[in-house]
Parts: structure tokens; C-alpha cells; sequence
């Protein structure tokens, strides 16, 4: 676990090495966290994956995150096996239109991640090679995780084309 | 992928063939729960594999979210559910980072002993398993069984629940150990010991499963990181890392321990780490009770309800099958806003397809078995 | 001796009657040794086995088999109705037929052929037709790879076991299945034959899908193979024919191998001492086949083939040489019993040697040539 005062190093390293991504650097209770606009997550993934003091070979999770009036958001937590060490990137996506580049051509393992994510909170990734429900009913078109979808209701939902407002896609 | 049978453009000279699509599961023997997958056989090679899972998706994430810190706890027992503490502990350890509690320090090394000996339980689970999808007739299954009950008596002693004994808490766990703990607990040490030998004996040694399970897909730690393979999985592969090491929490960086690595990722060296892990995890067991210190097992001043304000984490443990990490952020209430489980199983199974294909329907088995998935994990 | 002859003068009743005892007897021995088999695996596995029915679970069987008579036979829609209805029946009569030709006592079975273990292999040979059957006219992807596996394994090892059983018949110098039992009053073929006994134990495993060879019948691969979609009667019928042939082949590699009622003092105590050393050694035989089934897992299909022709076939047809070559030259049996034995340890350390190996690794993750996919 990276200690509270490396969380600076490697931000400062990233923006060293990737000079020309900006992003804000905070840091959550375990990891470091760089906030990017969703335009440049590809850029900064890709510079992140091989760059070779970055090196981060392992793509840990993938999260989507329904932030209500904020709209959509993913984080990516990523681990390099040859430095140890550990990063969150972070990326907020508007609901209106909530489309983030997809990850799998940089790491395989992105598949599964984001068809999950895409079924249960509604994000959309662009260029996923096989964007079907992964947990879900291959017909269910509703997105369970949003804040809106109610807790109780989802057997009475599972095979209806329409849900009830703010659920559907 | 195609579902249903394509016509293949015969060389000259050849018989024409079609390929079939054999449906393996949700409800087969050899798919350790409900697991579904098309494979597209040719004849007996495969061709195509196309895994599909959900039969057991309950809806964790979203239950946490509409539940108590402390209530939710309970779910995560469910998810790999032949290593609950295991679960417990990463769920309740990402709660006290994210709300600053300390837990007592005989609580700690309560749990790090509790988590190995789910782990036990949990490659036990594997090594019967795994005997009885490469052909044996159940008899590493009884061999396994027998350790398991073992250390499920135990658990019901000191929890009063077997599979899903919800005995931490955050802040420590439940209840002290009872008064024979640790004459009950070697007990059942020396047990798990004969059973590894006995297991050792009748499935590393032997030429049949040595046949099945050697040289039988090889792969490189490149190939397993790129996928997110993790855990005994990606140790076959002979790169040595483990959360318990790499990333310590807990009692872990007190405890002296070795991480069995494999030489070249194959079916046999699966086994074979997971079985060597079995000793480790009995060594820590050991060190655990010898290093137990007295005290409390719940940090004192605890608050009633647990309030956490603005915060989120990814604090990523080692599960029985590869990186457990919970996902938690908080944006005040008592109820956290998300909750995510980035699942071993998960992850280590949607490198399937590439495993399985081009090699036997009796591989394909095989291979399923030795990702050791959990159902419970995979669909959350 | 000879009932009809005895009691009315008459060779077909006589026929008959012996009919009657030997069906009898299989369908008891087959409720038994299923009932054998759940315990000795049991022990072996650490558990009890059947305990509930009767004294010591002794009732089991019988329980079993009035239960699957009266359960409802089911018939998938897909089936090809005929040849799914009269599979099992093909299956279970050849081993029934076999029982004719297998000698329990000098002069006690159905019938004695002076071509008897020709007839053996010639009828046992038609179970494939059964099997076969059962695997295509199910409508059941399962039961087709299933009945496809059995066909293959059973025709490729059905050679290795002619040609070691030949081996013996040669130095026999008969087919005749109470001939050679009767040669063997002072020693036992397997002591001069240990390698054709291997072969033919091997080979047997396979012919009954046993494990290591029960490929077909995999139950955590094909889920039970060409009989997964049977049900009640002739789902029994299955069942019935597997284990009527385990004991089949039993008694008939005690007869061959074992010295059968003759060996030791057959002659000297009379028929019950036959009829026990007979009962006993294929006892023996179908506890061995348990043993094996509780400890060893399952080869793989492309693995047993190999094995089959790359290694039993050529193996059983240099021991028919070298046994031509002693006979021709007149040699004594104590040096052909050695080479024997030299063979039997070469084949079977063989066997250990190239298990233990560690192969090299040829190609990263899968086959990929096969399928076209490119590798990462």
C-alpha cells in the first residue's frame, strides 16, 4: 500500500513523464487519483500502460460510478508489477451522453470490466468489440446500479423492454 | 461466435464436416455451480468457447449500497463462499480504512488466522474438485471433504456458523476465541497436514493425472497480467507476487510465509501452487497462534451507528483466488453510496475462451477446473 | 453332468435349464456386484456405502432395481425411435451370449466350444452395434460424442486384446476355453505370459469403460455419455449389460490367465472346488477394476488412441512373435517366462517414465494453430 506521502510522488511522476495530458491529482484513503477529461483517458491510459518508469501492466477494476447530478463516472484502478506500484484514475462522464473510450485494446481484461459496467450503470464504451450483458439478461435493458433504479422492483422488471423513468437506455 | 453449427469449406479430398455446439451447463457436473458455456467442437477439439454467467448474480453491489455498513457485511460472506472470512475480512478491513478505526491487535491476528484457514478450506475445495473433473471417481472428493468438515467444525466453535460464519466486525471481530482454541485448532492442523499428504499422494504422483494435467496450456505472467489473471494462477506462471506480500495488510507483514510459484503456467503447476499454498497457509495458521497477543478483540468507543463522510478506496486483498479488491466510496450516511467487488474469479474466468480453445472437450474441463472459479464471486 | 439328460432324457431341456441358471445367476451376480462396487469404493473413499437397506445394505441392489423398473421411460422427441428403443437390448444380449461359452467347472457352463474364445470375441464384439446406437439415436449431443468415443475405443482396443489372448492360445495350442483351463494345472498362464495378462487387463478396462478408460461414459465431462438419455427399464438394461460384461470378462481372463477351475489341485477336489476357485478369481479380477476405478482419473481421447496404437498394438504383436519364435524353436518355457516378465517391467516402467517426464514447453496457451486464432 502506497503510504500517504508517496501519493504526490507518482502523480508528480506521471505528470513528469506525460506532460501533455492534464489531469488533477488527489488521492483517495489507498491510491493516488488523477481526475481526466473522458477526451483524454485513452491518451493517458495508453501513456500510462508504456511508459516505461509508469509501466502499468495491470488493469485491477474497473468501477461505474452513477454520481446522480453529476452524471456518470468510471475509475480504473491500475498496478505495475515492475515499479509495485499503484494508481486511480478517474473519469466523469455526462449523462446525457455517457460514452468513454474502450480500454480492451490496451489491456484485454478491460472485456468483462466494461460490459459490466456498461449493463449496470449505462456507460456507453465506444469501439467494445462485444458489447452485450454479461450478468444480465441478454434482452433486460436496464441499468440496476443507477441511483434511480429502485431495489425492489427488479424481478417484476426482468424481461420488460420499458422500465420506469431514468432506468431505461 | 457462432451458436449454431457453420458450414466449413472442405479441402479437396476432404469429408465434409460441420462443426457442433455443445452446451455445457448451467446445470453440469464439471461447472463447480452454475456456469454456462457454448463450446464449438470439432469433433473433439474445440473451436470456439463462448462463457456465460449470471445465473447467480443476487445483486451484491447494489444491496450494499441499500444497506448499513454493517448489515451489508453478511453479503459479502456470500460471495466466495467456500472462503468467507476471506471475504468478511477484505469488506471490513476496506470499511475501517475508509472510517480511520483501528482494530485491536488480537482481533487482527484473529482474522489473519480465521482467513487462512478459509483458504485451506478453500484449496481443499479445489483439490477435490479438480481430482474429480480430471476423472477420479470421487475419491479426492472424500479426501477433501474430510479436512473441510474439519475446519468447518471449527468454525462453528468459534462462530457458530460453518460456511457463512459473519464472525468479524468492524472494529475487530465478534466474540474472543474459546478456552481450547489452540489444542482444537493444532488438532485440526495435523489433519489438514495428513490430508495434503494424502491428496499429494494420490493425484501429484499419479501417471495418469500427470499425463491430463502437464504441459497442458502453458502460459507466460505477460499473457495472465494482460487478462487480470491473478492468484495462484498467475504464481503457476513462476512471477512470485502476492497482496500479502506486495501490498501487506493486517498481521501479514509479521508473519513469515513463502509464495509457491509454478515454472510454466500449465494445468499441473495450477495444482500444484495451490496445493503448496495449503502449507504456507498452515504455517501462518501456526505463527498466528503463537504470536497471539491478549486484549480485546473490539476496538473500544466504537460508534453506534457508522457515519463516514466524503472518502472512497480500493483496498485489494488477497483472496483464495487472486486479488480480492472491494471498492468502497462514501459520501456521508450510513449506507455507503457505491460498493464494487473486483472478483478474482471473475476476472480469471474471462480468460477462458483463449485458454480453452484449440484444445479437447476433456481439457476444456479440465482447464475450467483449474481457474478454480467460485459462482458466487463470478456472478456477485 | 448334464440335468436334462439326468432327469428326462432329453439334450434340449437340458439346454434349457443350463439357460435358465446362467441368466438367473448374472442377473443376481449384477444386483451384487453393483452392491459390491458402492462398498469397496466406499472403503476406499472413506465412507461407509450402502447401509440402510437391509442387513449391511445388503438390499440395496434389489431396492435399486425395483425402483428403475418402475420408473417411467422417457423417450426424448428428438430420438430416432427405433434404434433408441432397441439399443439396449443390443447391447445386453451379446453379453449374455458370451455366458454361454465360459466354462465355471470342467464340463459346467452352457455350452463348451471347441472355438470358444473366438465365440467370446466375436460376440462381445457386437456390443458396439449397441452402443453405437445408443449414442446416435438420442438426439443428445452428449450421448453422439459419447457413442463416437465408444466406437472408436472399443474397435481400436479390441486388437491389442486378440492378439495378446492369441499369444496364449498359441502357446495353448487351442481355443478351447476348458482346454486351456485344464493345461494349466501345474502353473498358471500368467506366469508365463505376464505381459499379454497386462495387455489384456488393459484392454479389458477399455472394453468396459472402466476407469481410466471410462472416456465415454465421462460423467464430469459428457455426463454420463451414450446412455444420458435413458431412463427407468432400459437405462437398466445398460447398467445390467456393464456389469454382466465386467464379470463376463473377469471369468474369462481367470479362465485364461488365472489357471480358471484348474489350477491349483481343480481336478483333485471335485466341481465345488472348481466352481469356488473360478467364482473366487474373477472376484479378484473385478476387485482389482474397482481399485483401479477409485484411484486413478481419466485419460484424455487423442491420449488413450495413442495409447492404443502406439504402444499396445505394437507391444501385443512382438510378443506373438517372440512366443512363435519359442514354439518354433522348441525352447523351454522358463526362459520365454523371463523374457516375459522382462517385458511385462519394460512396459510398465515405460509407461511410469514418460508420466514423470516433464514434457517442454512447445507453444504457449492452447492450440492456436487449429483454431486460427492468433496467439496474443
Amino acid at each position: 500500500m502506497s503510504a500517504a506521502s508517496e501519493v504526490p510522488a507518482i502523480a508528480a511522476l506521471v505528470r513528469e513523464r506525460l506532460p501533455e495530458v492534464p489531469f488533477t491529482a488527489s488521492e483517495t484513503k489507498t491510491y493516488a487519483d488523477l481526475r481526466v477529461a473522458p477526451a483524454r483517458l485513452l491518451e493517458l491510459m495508453t501513456g500510462l500502460r508504456d511508459d516505461p518508469d509508469l509501466a502499468f501492466d495491470l488493469l485491477r477494476n474497473v468501477v461505474a460510478l452513477d454520481m446522480e447530478e453529476e452524471g456518470l463516472a468510471a475509475r480504473y484502478q491500475l498496478y505495475s508489477f515492475r515499479h509495485s506500484h499503484a494508481l486511480q484514475v478517474s473519469v466523469a462522464a455526462p449523462l446525457a451522453a455517457p460514452v468513454l473510450p474502450t480500454l480492451t485494446g490496451l489491456w484485454p481484461t478491460a472485456d468483462w470490466h466494461e460490459r459490466e459496467a456498461a449493463e449496470m450503470v449505462g456507460l456507453v464504451f465506444s469501439g467494445h468489440p462485444d458489447p452485450r450483458n454479461l450478468l444480465l439478461e441478454e434482452d433486460l435493458r436496464i441499468h440496476p446500479l443507477r441511483k434511480a433504479h429502485p431495489l425492489q422492483q427488479a424481478e417484476i422488471l426482468q424481461g420488460i423492454e420499458d422500465g420506469p423513468p431514468g432506468v431505461d437506455r | 461466435m457462432a451458436i449454431w453449427p457453420e458450414e466449413r469449406t472442405a479441402a479437396a479430398g476432404d469429408l465434409d464436416t460441420v462443426d457442433m455446439t455443445v452446451n455445457v451447463g448451467p446445470q453440469h457436473p464439471a461447472t463447480h455451480g452454475v456456469f454456462r458455456m457454448v463450446l464449438t467442437v470439432d469433433g473433439e477439439r474445440v473451436v470456439g468457447c463462448e462463457p456465460y454467467i449470471g445465473y447467480l448474480h443476487r445483486g451484491l453491489e447494489k444491496l450494499t449500497e441499500n444497506a448499513d455498513y454493517r448489515q451489508a457485511m453478511g453479503w459479502w460472506d456470500r460471495t466466495d463462499y467456500l472462503a468467507g472470512m476471506c471475504c468478511e475480512g477484505a469488506y471490513v478491513m476496506a470499511v475501517e480504512r475508509l472510517a480511520g478505526i483501528e482494530a485491536p491487535e488480537r482481533a487482527e491476528y484473529i482474522r489473519a488466522l480465521m482467513m487462512e484457514l478459509s483458504r485451506i478450506n478453500s484449496h481443499f475445495m479445489f483439490l477435490g474438485a479438480f481430482g474429480a473433473d480430471v476423472g477420479s471417481f470421487g475419491t479426492s472428493f472424500t479426501y477433501a471433504w474430510r479436512e473441510r468438515e474439519r475446519i468447518y467444525d471449527l468454525f462453528e466453535e468459534v462462530a457458530g456458523d460453518r460456511m457463512f460464519p459473519t464472525y468479524f466486525r468492524i472494529g475487530g471481530v465478534t466474540m474472543d476465541l474459546p478456552a481450547n482454541f489452540e489444542r482444537r485448532c493444532r488438532e485440526v492442523l495435523a489433519s489438514i497436514r495428513q490430508g495434503l499428504e494424502d491428496l499429494d499422494g494420490l493425484l501429484t504422483g499419479n501417471e495418469v493425472f500427470v499425463e491430463r494435467c502437464r504441459g497442458l496450456t502453458p502460459v507466460t505472467p505477460e499473457w495472465a497480467i494482460a487478462r487480470g489473471v491473478t492468484g495462484p494462477m498467475l504464481r503457476a506462471t513462476g512471477l512470485a507476487w502476492d497482496i500479502r506480500k506486495a501490498e501487506p495488510y493486517g498481521v501479514y507483514p509479521k508473519l513469515d510465509f513463502d509464495i509457491p510459484t509454478g515454472r510454466q503456467g500449465d494445468v499441473f503447476d495450477r495444482f500444484h501452487v495451490r496445493l503448496a499454498e495449503c502449507y504456507q497457509s498452515a504455517r501462518m495458521v501456526e505463527q498466528c497462534l503463537e504470536a497471539m497477543p491478549g486484549g480485546r478483540v473490539l476496538a473500544p468507543k466504537l460508534p453506534k451507528t457508522l457515519r463516514i463522510n466524503e472518502g472512497e478506496l480500493y483496498f485489494p486483498t488477497e483472496g483464495t483466488k487472486g486479488e480480492y479488491g472491494v471498492y468502497l466510496m462514501a459520501r456521508g450516511g450510513t449506507q455507503p453510496y457505491r460498493a464494487k467487488l473486483r472478483s478474482p474469479s471473475f476476472c480469471n474466468l474471462s480468460a477462458l475462451r483463449e485458454l480453452v480453445v484449440g484444445t479437447y472437450v476433456a481439457d476444456a474441463i479440465v482447464i475450467l477446473g483449474s481457474l478454480d472459479i467460485v459462482l458466487g464471486e463470478v456472478d456477485k | 453332468m448334464t440335468f436334462g439328460e439326468a432327469f428326462f432324457g432329453m439334450s434340449w431341456l437340458d439346454a434349457i435349464i443350463r439357460i435358465v441358471i446362467v441368466v438367473l445367476l448374472m442377473t443376481v451376480v449384477v444386483v451384487y456386484l453393483t452392491y459390491g462396487e458402492r462398498k469397496v469404493i466406499a472403503r476406499f473413499q472413506m465412507r461407509l456405502g450402502p447401509t440402510r437397506t437391509g442387513p449391511a445394505g445388503l438390499l440395496q441392489g434389489v431396492a435399486d432395481a425395483l425402483k428403475l423398473l418402475c420408473k417411467e421411460d422417457v423417450r426424448p422427441r428428438n430420438a430416432d425411435r427405433w434404434v433408441f428403443e432397441f439399443a439396449p437390448y443390443l447391447t445386453f444380449i451379446p453379453v449374455f451370449l458370451v455366458l454361454a461359452a465360459l466354462p465355471f467347472a470342467r464340463d459346467w457352463g452352457v455350452r463348451n466350444l471347441a472355438l470358444g474364445m473366438f465365440f467370446v470375441f466375436a460376440v462381445l464384439g457386437l456390443n458396439i452395434v449397441g452402443v453405437l446406437m445408443a449414442g446416435l439415436g438420442s438426439g443428445n449431443k452428449y450421448a453422439l460424442l459419447g457413442g463416437v468415443r465408444a466406437a472408436a475405443q472399443m474397435i481400436s482396443y479390441e486388437i491389442p486384446l486378440v492378439v495378446a489372448l492369441l499369444a496364449v492360445a498359441m502357446l495353448a495350442g487351442t481355443l478351447d476355453l476348458n482346454a486351456i483351463a485344464a493345461m494349466q494345472e501345474s502353473r498358471p498362464f500368467v506366469l508365463v505370459q505376464p505381459l499379454a495378462f497386462v495387455i489384456f487387463l488393459t484392454a479389458v478396462l477399455s472394453e468396459l469403460h472402466r476407469a481410466p478408460f471410462d472416456i465415454p461414459v465421462a460423467e464430469s465431462e459428457i455426463v454420463g455419455g451414450y446412455f444420458v438419455e435413458y431412463s427407468g427399464i432400459r437405462w437398466s438394461m445398460f447398467q445390467l449389460a456393464e456389469y454382466a460384461a465386467l464379470w463376463a470378462f473377469s471369468i474369462f481372463g481367470a479362465v485364461v490367465f488365472l489357471g480358471g477351475w484348474q489350477f491349483p489341485f481343480g481336478d483333485d477336489w471335485g466341481w465345488w472346488w472348481q466352481l469356488i476357485l473360478t467364482l473366487v478369481k474373477s472376484l479378484l479380477l473385478i476387485l482389482l477394476i474397482f481399485w483401479v476405478r477409485a484411484t486413478l482419473p481419466r485419460l484424455r481421447m487423442d491420449q488413450l488412441m495413442s495409447f492404443c496404437w502406439k504402444a499396445l498394438i505394437e507391444v501385443s504383436f512382438a510378443l506373438l512373435l517372440v512366443n512363435g519364435l519359442f514354439l518354433y524353436f522348441g525352447w523351454s518355457e522358463i526362459i520365454l517366462a523371463v523374457v516375459n516378465w522382462a517385458g511385462a517391467a519394460a512396459f510398465l516402467g515405460a509407461i511410469y517414465l514418460r508420466a514423470i517426464r516433464k514434457p517442454a514447453v512447445e507453444n504457449l496457451v492452447g492450440a492456436y494453430k487449429h483454431a486460427g486464432v492468433s496467439p496474443p
